[in-house]
Parts: C-alpha cells; sequence; structure tokens
C-alpha cells in the first residue's frame, strides 16, 4: 500500500529536515559567547522546568494551559508512537489506538487555538502562527485517519488511493509545519528551542520555586563591552530569543509599550532572533515599537544591533520593570538583554542618552548621581544624631540610606523610618559618608564599571563593621546589596523596611494609634515585588494599620511599574503618555484617595502627576504617623 | 538654588552642629515670662519653631544676668538666679525633642532701660549719660559694680548651661552694658575701663572671659553686635569691623551675630527691625563686612523672610546663618514648607512690625497675620485639622482679613466654604491700607490668603454684593458676617459730609476722589491710616496738613514705624500738628475753610485749604446682620465664654434647624487686623 512505504519516508525524511534545521540553527546560537552550562543536569531538569515551572506561568491563563497541554501533549505522544508504528513498523494495535487517542487529543487542543485564533487578541502575532492551528488540524486528523487505515480499522470498501494519497499529502504538511518548520524557524521553533532553553536556561535557580534577578556582572577586561552585535550575547541567551512563542504577554503588561514608547518586549526578542539569523523584520506580524514601522530593521549575527535591527531608544525605554520577564510563559529574560545592549551603548559608544551622561559623570565624581557634595549625604540627618557604626562598631541593624539622603522628598521617608526605630527601641548605626550609591542606576544605565566600583567600596566599607543585617528603605539598594553584591563578595542579610517594620509589629514592639485615611491603594515597587517577590509585608504593616488595601487590578507580581527604575526618568524617552500618569489612574479607579508607598522613587514618580490625585505616603510615613508619642512632659 | 542646598547645610557652632542655616534670633517675647521664669507659652512658643524645622533659636532677648538690670518691662528671662535652672530644662527639652538648639540671650542692660519700678534700680552706665528712647537717667558706674557685673554674666552663663540650653549669646548690641563702654559717644571715661580702644573693650572682654571660664571650653558662647551705629560720634563700620577682629582673636567667640545700625535713637531703632518701608536685608553689607574679619560663624537677621533670598545670602556666602525671626513669627512653620515644596503656602512676614511694636509699648508679642502664634498654649493651631464632626456649608460674607481667615480655617477643617466680596479684589482696608508710600507690602497678607483659599478650593465670589434674600437662597449651615465698616466722618454734622465738604481718607486712598493741592487732613485716630493718607497725598504733589486732637499725629503707631512715617512726610514738608480739633468746615469762593480748635486753650484757629481729609475710624456695616439675627438659630450670638477658653461654640452640638450666624471684625466694632483674624481663627477651629 502508499502508505506503507511513504510514511516512514515522510516520517524519517522530516525528522532529517529537522535535524539539519536544528543543527544550523544550533550552531547560530553556539556563534554567541561561550557560557558554561551543566549540560547533563539540565537536560535531566527539562521535562521538570517544561511541566511544572513552566506551566506554572502559562496556567495564568487556563484556557491556553488546557489548549497547550491537549495540543503539545498530544503532539509529542502521536509523533513518538507514530515512529513507532508507521516508522519502524511494530504493529500493535494498542500503539495504534493510542495514536488514535493523541491525535484526538491534539485535534481538540488545535479546535480550541483555532478558535481563539478566529479574532485573536492585538498582543498575539498573526503571519505564519495563524496557519499553525489549521496545520494541527490536518497533522492531526491526517495522523488520525492514517492509523485507522493502515490498521485496517476502517471499512476496507472506503480507502481508496486517492483518499490515501489526500491524507498523506495531509500528513506530509502537518509534518512540513510540526517537524521541519520546528528545524527551520517556524512556529514550532519554540517546542525545540524552548525545551533546549529551559534545559540551559542561564538562570537555573529560576526553577523549582526559586528567583534570580540580580543582573550578571560584565568582565570588564572583555575586548567588546556589551553586545554589540547578536553574536555578543552568550549562546543560551540567543537560544533563548528562539523560544519566544510572540503570544504577547510581555507586551500586555510592558509599561512602557503602553505609554506609546517605542519599546515592545516581544519585538524586541523578534528583532534579535531576525539578528540571529541574518534578514529583516519584514516576516514578523505583531505590534509594532509604538511609533515605529516594521519592514525596515535589518540585521545580522554580526552586525551591530543598534545600528539598523534596534533603535537605541527602544532599549532605553525599558524601566526594567521585569514585568515582561514576570509574564514570559518561555521564561525568556528580556531585561538581561537590553542591559547588555545598554552597556555597549553606554561604555563603547558614551551614547546614554538624556541626563544619563550627566548623572554617570556625576556617580563617578561624586558618588550620587545628582553630583552633590558627598560630605553633605548626611546633612538630612544633622539633628537627628544618628549614631554612625564607626563610632559604636556594632549593631543589630545597619540602616541604609541610599541617595535618598540628597532629596527632601525621600528625607521625610528616612526621618519617618528612623522615627519607627527609635520607638521600638532598635539597635541601629548608619555608615555616615562612608556611604556611596549603591551602584543601582549605573548599573540599569549600562555602565557597570561604575556600578562594580561602587559596589567594591561599599562592601569593603561594609567589610569593616560588625551587624545582624542591612535595612534599607529603597528596594533599589536592597535589590543590589540583596542579590548583585554576591558576585563581588558582598553577602549580607538584607531586609526592605516594610519586612523591618512587619517584624516589628509582629513582636508588639511598635504602639500604634492609626487614623483615618480614607480608601487607601498600595502600590507595589517592582524591585520589592517581581525583584524579591515581597508582596506580603507591606500589606500586612498595612493591615496592622488598620488600612483594608483597595487593590489595584494590577497589583502583586503584575503591578505596573511607576515609570521611575532603570534610569528611565534620566533618559526620558518621550512617549504618548507618562508612565505615572498611567499608574495613578490605576489608583484613581478604584477611588483610593491615598497610595501608600515603599519606594522613594515610586514616590517621587507618583507625586509628579499633577494635582488633583491621591496623596503619595510611604509605609514608614504611615507607620510614624500612627505612632503613639509620649504624652509631653 | 530650588533644593535650598545651602540653607539646609549644616553648621557647627564650637561642638555644637545646627541642623540648618535658619536662626531665630533673640527677641523679647514679653508674654515669656513670669518673674523672669519662662512659662509654658514660651515654651510653647519655642517648640513650636523647632517642630517647624528651625535650626537655632536664639530665646530670651535681653535676659538679664543682674538683679539691678529690671526684667519686668518686658518680662524677660531673669538668669539673675538659680530658680531659671529647671524652667530652662522644660524649655530645651522641649526644643530638642524635635531637633533644634536653643541657647539664651544675656546682658545687662545698662542706661537702656527703666528705672520706676520692680526695685527701682539706680539704672547704671559707663559715664551717667542718659538713654533718650527710654528717657533713662542713670549714674555713672563704679569699679566694685563692674565687677559684680562681669561675675554675674558668667553665673548667668552657667545656669544657662545647667539648664541645657545649647549656648549664650553676649548682647553687645542695641546699646546695652558692653557696647556702652565700647562707644566713645556714651563711654567717656578716662580710667581704666574707658579711652583708648584697650580701655573700652576692657568691660566685653572680662565678661567674656569670666564667662568662658566658667562654662567651659565646648560650650557654645557667642555676641551680638552692631555693625555700625549709624552715628557721628559713634562706632562706625571700620571701628565695627576692629572690635570684632580684637574679640574673634580671643578664640573664645564662637559666632558673631550682627545687627545693622545703633538704636539708642527713635530713629536708629527703627533700623534695628526693618519694617515694610525697607529694602530686604537693607544691612547685610554690614553683617558681610564682620564676616571678612573674623573665623566663626556670622549670623545677620534683619528683613530676611523669603526662602529665595536666604538661599541667596547663604549661597553667596555673605554670612554663615539668617535670622528669620519675624519670618518665624509669621509662620513657624516655614522650614518644614519648604522641606515640604509648600513655598507658597508659607505665611510670609509683611514687615508690619506689630509684633515689635507691641514689645516696645510692653506688650506682649503677637503676629498681626497669624493668630496663632504664641497661643499654641491655649491650643490655638498652626496645622488646623479636619473635623470629625458633620461637613457644614460655610457662608462668608466679606474678603476683609476676618472674612478670609474664617474661609481659610472653615475650608481647612473640611467645610464646604463660599466667600462673597463686594469688591473685585479680596482684602478688604487691607487693600487701602497698600496703596500708601512704603505700604505696599501689606498686601502680603492678602496674597495669602488668597493663594490658600484657591489651593483648599473655597468658592470665592468677587464682585457680588449680599443681601438677605440672597444668603436665604443659598442656605448655609453658617454664615459668618465679615462685612468691616465705613468711614465714619459723619460723627460731627459740622464737618460737613452730608454737603459734601469733606471727603474720607478712603476716599483718597482708593483713588475715588483725586487729591486736592492744598489738603488738611484731620486725623483723630493717629494710626496708620492719618499718616498713610497725608504721605499718600504729599506724594501726589498735596501741600499736607495733617492735624490731630491727639497729643501727636501718629502717637498710636510703635516705635519701629512712626520714624519711617516721619522720614517721609518730613521729607515732603507734611506740617504736623496736634492737639487740635476739627470743629467745622464751611465754604469761601471755591476754598474750604476748616476750623481748628485747641484742646486746652479753647482758642480758635482757620486754615483756607481746597480739600479736608477726614480719618475718623469706621463704623460697622450691621444692616444686614440685624436683618438676619431673627432668623438665626443662635440669634446671632457668639457665646464669648467659649469664645474665649477657645473651646467650640455651644450652638455647634445643638441639633441645627436653621442657619447659624456670627459677625466678626469692624463689622462689630472697629478694631484692627489681627483682632479680626484672631477671632475668625478661635471661632472656626472647631466649626
Amino acid at each position: 500500500m502508499l502508505t506503507d512505504w511513504l510514511l516512514p519516508i515522510l516520517l524519517f525524511g522530516a525528522l532529517a529536515l529537522m535535524l539539519i534545521g536544528a543543527t544550523r540553527r544550533v550552531l547560530a546560537w553556539r556563534a554567541g559567547r561561550n557560557e558554561p552550562v551543566a549540560v547533563v543536569a539540565g537536560l535531566m531538569a527539562m521535562p521538570r522546568r517544561y511541566l511544572v515551572d513552566l506551566h506554572h506561568v502559562v496556567q495564568r491563563d487556563r484556557f491556553i494551559a488546557n489548549t497547550h497541554v491537549a495540543t503539545a501533549g498530544g503532539f509529542v505522544a502521536a509523533l513518538a508512537l507514530a515512529l513507532l508504528v508507521h516508522g519502524f513498523g511494530v504493529d500493535s494495535s494498542i500503539l495504534n489506538g493510542l495514536i488514535l487517542l493523541s491525535a484526538a487529543g491534539m485535534f481538540v487542543g488545535a479546535c480550541c487555538i483555532a478558535w481563539r485564533r478566529r479574532n485573536p487578541p492585538g498582543r498575539l502575532s498573526r503571519g505564519p502562527w495563524m496557519r499553525l492551528p489549521k496545520s494541527l488540524l490536518v497533522f492531526s486528523t491526517s495522523l488520525f485517519l492514517i492509523t485507522l487505515m493502515t490498521a485496517d480499522w476502517f471499512p476496507a470498501g472506503l480507502v481508496g488511493w486517492v483518499f490515501s494519497g489526500l491524507l498523506l499529502i495531509g500528513l506530509a504538511l502537518g509534518l512540513a509545519e510540526m517537524l521541519v518548520g520546528m528545524g527551520w524557524g517556524g512556529p514550532m521553533k519554540h517546542a525545540f528551542a524552548g525545551a533546549l532553553h529551559l534545559a540551559f536556561h542561564r538562570r537555573p535557580q529560576r526553577f523549582g520555586g526559586g528567583r534570580s534577578t540580580g543582573l550578571k556582572p560584565l568582565n570588564l577586561t572583555d575586548s567588546t563591552l556589551g553586545v554589540a552585535k547578536p553574536t555578543d550575547f552568550a549562546w543560551n541567551q540567543l537560544l533563548g530569543f528562539d523560544a519566544c512563542v510572540q503570544c504577547g504577554r510581555c507586551e500586555a503588561v510592558c509599561p512602557a509599550f503602553a505609554a506609546g514608547q517605542p519599546l515592545n518586549p516581544k519585538k524586541l526578542i523578534q528583532d534579535m532572533v531576525v539578528g540571529l539569523s541574518g534578514g529583516t523584520d519584514a516576516g514578523y506580524h505583531g505590534s509594532a515599537y509604538p511609533g515605529k514601522p516594521v519592514g525596515e530593521a535589518k540585521g545580522n549575527p554580526g552586525q551591530v544591533i543598534v545600528d539598523g535591527l534596534v533603535s537605541a531608544e527602544t532599549l532605553w525605554s525599558c524601566t526594567t520593570c521585569r514585568a515582561c520577564v514576570e509574564e514570559c510563559p518561555m521564561m525568556i529574560e528580556h531585561v538581561d538583554a537590553i542591559v547588555d545592549m545598554r552597556r555597549f551603548l553606554t561604555q563603547e559608544r558614551g551614547e546614554t542618552p538624556g541626563a544619563g551622561v550627566q548623572v554617570l559623570d556625576n556617580l563617578i565624581a561624586t558618588d550620587n548621581p545628582g553630583g552633590l557634595d558627598p560630605a553633605r549625604r548626611f546633612d538630612w540627618a544633622a539633628d537627628l544624631e544618628l549614631p554612625l557604626i564607626a563610632d559604636v562598631g556594632k549593631a543589630d541593624v545597619l540602616f541604609w540610606i541610599s541617595d535618598g539622603a540628597f532629596d527632601q522628598r525621600s528625607q521625610r521617608i528616612l526621618r519617618a523610618f528612623v522615627a519607627v526605630m527609635r520607638a521600638a527601641n532598635v539597635d541601629f548605626a548608619v555608615l555616615g559618608n562612608d556611604e556611596c550609591d549603591s551602584g543601582d542606576v549605573a548599573r540599569r544605565l549600562g555602565d557597570d564599571a561604575t556600578f562594580q566600583r561602587l559596589a567594591r567600596h561599599n562592601i569593603e566599607v561594609l567589610g569593616r563593621y560588625e551587624f545582624n543585617r542591612i535595612v534599607t528603605t529603597d528596594p533599589h539598594a536592597f535589590h543590589v546589596l540583596a542579590n548583585e553584591y554576591g558576585d563581588f563578595g558582598g553577602h549580607y542579610r538584607v531586609q526592605h523596611h516594610s519586612m523591618f517594620i512587619n517584624e516589628l509589629m509582629e513582636q508588639g514592639q511598635l504602639n500604634l494609634q492609626p487614623k483615618a485615611l480614607g480608601r487607601v491603594t498600595y502600590h507595589d515597587p517592582c524591585y520589592l515585588g517581581r525583584y524579591n517577590g515581597e508582596y506580603e509585608s507591606p500589606r500586612s504593616v498595612l493591615s496592622t494599620l488598620g488600612i483594608e488595601v483597595q487593590e489595584m487590578t494590577r497589583s502583586g507580581y503584575r503591578s505596573r511599574c511607576c515609570g521611575g527604575g532603570g534610569g528611565a526618568p534620566i533618559t526620558d524617552i518621550p512617549g504618548e503618555y507618562r508612565i505615572a500618569d498611567m499608574r495613578v489612574d490605576d489608583a484613581r479607579a478604584v477611588e483610593a484617595e491615598t497610595i501608600a508607598v515603599a519606594c522613594q522613587q515610586c514616590t517621587a514618580m507618583l507625586e509628579g502627576v499633577v494635582e488633583p490625585r491621591p496623596q503619595i505616603k510611604d509605609l514608614a510615613e504611615l507607620v510614624s504617623e500612627a505612632l503613639v508619642t509620649e504624652a509631653r512632659a | 538654588m530650588a533644593n535650598f542646598e545651602s540653607l539646609f547645610r549644616p553648621l557647627a557652632i564650637n561642638k555644637l552642629t545646627i541642623r540648618n542655616r535658619v536662626v531665630s534670633t533673640a527677641h523679647a517675647e514679653v508674654y515669656a515670662t513670669d518673674g523672669g521664669m519662662t512659662t509654658d507659652r514660651y515654651v510653647r512658643y519655642y517648640e513650636e519653631k523647632a517642630r517647624g524645622g528651625c535650626g537655632l533659636c536664639i530665646c530670651g532677648g535681653s535676659s538679664v544676668v543682674s538683679i539691678d538690670s529690671p526684667q519686668s518691662w518686658w518680662k524677660s528671662v531673669n538668669l539673675a538666679t538659680d530658680k531659671i535652672i529647671p524652667h530652662f530644662q522644660n524649655l530645651a527639652d522641649a526644643v530638642h525633642r524635635h531637633g533644634g538648639k536653643i541657647m539664651i540671650q544675656i546682658t545687662h542692660m545698662g542706661r537702656r532701660s527703666r528705672w520706676d519700678g520692680e526695685n527701682w534700680p539706680n539704672l547704671m552706665s559707663p559715664s551717667g549719660i542718659r538713654e533718650p528712647v527710654h528717657r533713662a537717667t542713670c549714674k555713672t558706674i563704679e569699679e566694685e559694680e563692674i565687677w559684680r557685673i562681669i561675675g554675674d554674666f558668667a553665673r548667668a552663663a552657667k545656669r544657662a548651661q545647667d539648664g541645657g540650653l545649647d549656648g549664650v549669646e553676649l548682647s553687645a548690641v542695641h546699646q546695652h552694658m558692653i557696647d556702652q563702654f565700647w562707644s566713645p559717644r556714651v563711654n567717656k571715661r578716662t580710667d581704666e575701663w574707658g579711652g583708648t580702644f584697650e580701655n573700652r573693650m576692657r568691660f566685653g572682654m572680662e565678661v567674656l572671659k569670666a564667662v568662658r571660664e566658667a562654662v567651659g571650653p565646648d560650650y557654645a558662647v557667642g555676641m551680638r553686635i552692631c555693625g555700625d551705629e549709624f552715628h557721628p560720634d559713634g562706632l562706625n563700620h571700620e571701628d565695627m569691623k576692629e572690635i570684632a577682629a580684637y574679640y574673634n582673636k580671643t578664640g573664645m567667640v564662637d559666632f558673631f551675630g550682627v545687627v545693622g545700625s545703633g538704636c539708642d535713637t527713635h530713629n536708629t531703632l527703627a533700623n534695628v527691625i526693618p519694617n515694610m518701608a525697607y529694602p530686604p536685608e537693607p544691612f547685610l553689607h554690614l553683617a558681610a563686612g564682620i564676616k571678612t574679619v573674623v573665623d566663626v560663624p556670622v549670623i545677620h537677621a534683619q528683613n530676611i523672610k523669603d526662602p529665595n533670598q536666604a538661599e541667596r545670602i547663604l549661597d553667596a556666602g555673605y554670612v554663615d546663618f539668617v535670622g528669620m525671626t519675624r519670618a518665624h513669627i509669621a509662620d513657624p512653620h516655614i522650614i518644614a514648607k519648604i522641606k515640604m515644596n509648600q513655598i507658597d503656602q508659607i505665611r510670609q512676614c509683611v514687615g508690619a512690625n506689630y509684633c515689635i511694636d507691641r514689645q516696645y509699648q510692653g506688650l506682649d508679642v503677637l503676629c498681626i497675620q497669624n493668630a496663632a502664634t504664641s497661643r499654641e498654649y491655649q491650643g490655638l493651631p498652626h496645622i488646623i485639622e479636619k473635623t470629625e464632626g458633620p461637613i457644614r456649608s460655610v457662608l462668608v460674607i466679606g474678603g476683609g482679613p476676618g472674612g478670609m481667615e474664617a474661609a481659610r480655617v472653615a475650608a481647612e477643617r473640611g467645610h464646604k466654604v463660599t466667600l462673597v466680596e463686594r469688591a473685585d479684589a479680596l482684602g478688604g482696608q487691607i487693600t487701602l491700607a497698600a496703596q500708601a508710600p512704603q505700604r505696599d507690602q501689606i498686601a502680603g497678607i492678602t496674597r495669602w490668603y488668597a493663594l490658600e483659599l484657591a489651593r483648599l478650593g473655597v468658592d470665592v465670589r468677587l464682585g457680588t454684593s449680599a443681601d438677605a434674600a440672597m444668603i436665604r437662597d443659598e442656605q448655609p449651615e453658617v454664615c459668618i458676617l465679615a462685612t468691616g465698616g465705613q468711614p465714619f466722618i459723619e460723627q460731627e454734622p459740622e464737618w460737613g459730609a452730608a454737603e459734601g465738604l469733606v471727603v474720607s481718607s478712603w476716599d483718597i486712598l482708593s483713588g475715588a476722589v483725586e487729591p486736592g493741592k492744598n489738603v488738611l487732613v484731620f486725623d483723630s485716630i493717629c494710626e496708620f491710616s492719618g499718616m498713610s493718607v497725608a504721605d499718600y497725598l504729599s506724594a501726589k504733589g498735596a501741600l499736607v496738613e495733617l492735624v490731630t486732637d491727639d497729643t501727636k499725629p501718629g502717637v498710636g503707631i510703635g516705635g519701629t514705624t512712626f520714624p519711617t512715617y516721619y522720614r517721609s512726610l518730613y521729607e515732603k514738608e507734611v506740617v504736623m500738628t496736634s492737639d487740635l480739633n476739627l470743629v467745622q468746615v464751611y465754604t469761601e469762593g471755591d476754598q474750604k475753610i476748616a476750623v481748628l480748635e485747641n484742646e486746652y486753650t479753647g482758642q480758635q484757629e482757620e486754615r483756607v485749604v481746597d480739600q479736608v481729609v477726614i480719618e475718623n475710624g469706621t463704623r460697622p456695616n450691621e444692616a444686614l446682620y440685624y436683618e438676619l439675627k431673627p432668623e438665626s438659630v443662635n440669634k446671632g450670638q457668639i457665646d464669648v465664654e467659649t469664645l474665649y477658653a477657645n473651646a467650640a461654640q455651644p450652638v455647634l452640638s445643638e441639633p441645627q434647624n436653621g442657619m447659624i450666624l456670627w459677625r466678626l471684625g469692624d463689622a462689630v466694632s472697629q478694631r484692627n487686623i489681627h483682632a479680626a483674624i484672631y477671632d475668625a481663627l478661635r471661632l472656626c477651629k472647631d466649626l
């Protein structure tokens, strides 16, 4: 019969073509920088990462999660079985039955996908992705019927060669999409690249419920600092780009995209894919970078990315809020890629836009972004008589002040927190003028050299003293101290003040008499929430203050950025709206009179929104206002 | 500049770190003490400044070290006894609690006082020369007394230290004992305490040594000196630089406070606390000159009221600290408001000098525009909290000071407030007062209210006349009538107001009536208004005679303000005549004849002029009040017992069916800006 000899050819032929394509793909990835990975352990861990960790993310959309289980599960099972039965000629009615079952499952899944594709949301790419459900349907149907036929479960009279021929053509088309396309850059590429991406992920700590958000240190002796061309990425970053399914969940949560700034994380990843394989973005069928046409970007593995593939404004629009990374079902690391490319722009080309150059110069000259006299770091506390750790030698809490010390608004937060610590008789001390900027902004602006210098200085200073923990009101400092200083030998127990105050409250250290504040919402700072997973402490603090938080639609891990991270206010790329305005609109939507925040940067951004708007108060301020002070003597 | 970087740069005085560069300099508080002991009122007054962020308060202007330097006239602090120490501890704790620092000025006033009270002392001075401002005669101080007083200084400084205050400022300014010895104008001695420079410096030097000996090297000790006495026979700026350098060289002085001008005459005294007639920081150059010869911080106050002005002075490095003393009396939260980026909310001093002019009359220091200042101890708030009771609709009629304050306070309480004003601008009589030469700055009071009312969302309806029908239509729960008054020129029918023979000072200042060429101003009030209208007329080219039946034109104006009027009026050859009453005005051709009668002899004389202007105060606009009174739930009454106790009006806690009606300010009887604002605040703070 036709099928007897053609089926194995089709299957093995498709597999062979896939392998050739895959090899080319692998070679393309391997053109990237070397980055050692645990090959065997990664491959061993991959199924669990795929089935558990990735599924957790996908499952935020239950419909598509179930659809994907049916489709992908059906496909993988059907293909494996078909290889046995049709490829190697194993004859087993059980196997045939299982193929039917798998193909049927895949068919159901494909139907669901087709249904969703009738009128897909804007975040989904079109183009070949519109074809995919059809291919899935054709493949699953063809395989189902062919299996019926080869197993002789069809009424014999129905099987004509024309019919068989049609089925085989259908199967061939299906295989072309599913296998050949997998190796040669079709939509199904994601399955193959995705699986390997999970196996060789740069941040294996993210799997199994862990967290890894610190940027990777730049080797300052590299011949090119940062990423100039696609091959300057680590090979497994390139692999990661290929894993993208263009679902656009990143696009849907990106604050810069929403504000009409020229950034779309999905397009960025797809442009990386263009760069990886060479060509233009003409084949991209998703939303553009706001304000920029599609089809004009060109690139290849050896070409500098910002010279034609991605504009610098796109890279500088990012607030590093990690909303895209948090949402990505393929666990792609957009922020790493953006900062890698910023490193090139800043350190090789000196092209940090806006006030960026000034800020970096200031950090180099004065160790603070404002270029202010470093001897004035503690002016804000001249009347507080804070104990210097150099004088007291050791303390339970080292209070990390951060550059809020130079800003009048932030000083109010700092002073409020001092009042809270004093009320609870906390044994704390400060570094005084020995403290330098944490390096957060320098690093996000791509100047890792300055970051590393500041980090080493601060680590050296911290190393002189004895303390149990560092507490700070600044989530950015919290993040770098906790997650990024480790690469340079600084390992500390670091707490954000929300966590620390919550502990004080739980221990009954604070005598509070809360005031009525009306409707209060809470804005999760990105560097506290997504970067450090701290969503509960601030809410617990507010609840202890008797506040019932009116949650905004986007809160917790889906919180919308204030617009203040990643140096975005410094580079100041124009858009249609201001991110901070949109965030305050989120709060207005729940009729909040007060937005409780836990970050000086968020405070600055949200207070920058024109009034009338809800008042902005840091947790420390809310707590200090509720403190019962001793009666007058 | 925008961040006030220089202003917020801490600086140490000796071992004492001051958190910013703003000082409330020494001034006599007057309400301050009970028998020379600081009271709760005193403590709360300074605590409020510290709470508001002031860096350093130097309290107790002219606080005395000796039993024979009387303190009771100005109720200054008495450091001549150990009893003061626990009082200081309360004061220091209250200021330190908020991160502020507090020092006290100590002095022996020598001849600059009064002898006719308290212990009836013989006042003393280096050469027994009389002091004109206080009409103070005195004896020539003897060697034994000199050494006793030097010891008194040392013991007083030690008491300040023991009481926990952060330092002392030796007053060698305003012609107190130390600078009485310095000035050749007053020190005519030929012994070792007078004559040569070293001899004239000796008393101050011995005081400094003794004080330093008593308090040790680490305690802050400063000196307040003048920058130039502005007397041909006194100390000029170069002399003062020499003196400052001489004491600086000892290394025993930790800071110098510099005041431009001496003050032992009425005219120089006006320089010391420059009123609104002066430009900003008129004597900064003198303080800057002193700074060039000393190594320690220099403090300078005198017409520094604005944060940007202060920052500019500090940023340029003219001096190290700015004194913003009246600025703090007007708004003790000035620093906090700068930090909160609420500069527009600062109630800025306008230089009306109500504070200091009361002090020179021995009355408690009050602010013309901020009724809460120094009344913190009675619970009058600088920051008005929102009400937790019902939100009411409040209708205020009249946009003068009383109406504006009532609207502000009610709005701060969270009520729904409407203010109706007949004129096209807020201000009431403030607007008129600001028309006179050198008095324009008083409009700053209105400027602040206009900003605050806008910020608070008060519905301000200008150019709108109110009548009973309109008020009934609005159905307010509370109606406050602050409708002011009208010039009272009809008091004597013989003046001829009805026949149009005379005009009021308002007619002139408002521009409603053109100034005449030859004008007689009759002023029975003898405060600002008469002087202002005379000044206004002469500035427009009129020949003016200012006549009063009182003892002296402007006699009701305080010591720092009548001199600036006199300077202006004498220069323009305004004739000032006292003791004459206006009995009649009649016409003769196109001239007007004013008939004047001497208060004491009954002798009459006449003036031929083309315009007669009368300043005879106001009568309340009360028609609206009497129309509404019967239908109001409280019959228009304010319960004075609760008002004076700063408590909520009883009517507010009664079940309300109908309108509460109150009236305020000159709509009741003619008083002044402070009175109207004070009543509005205490009436509305519990609304």
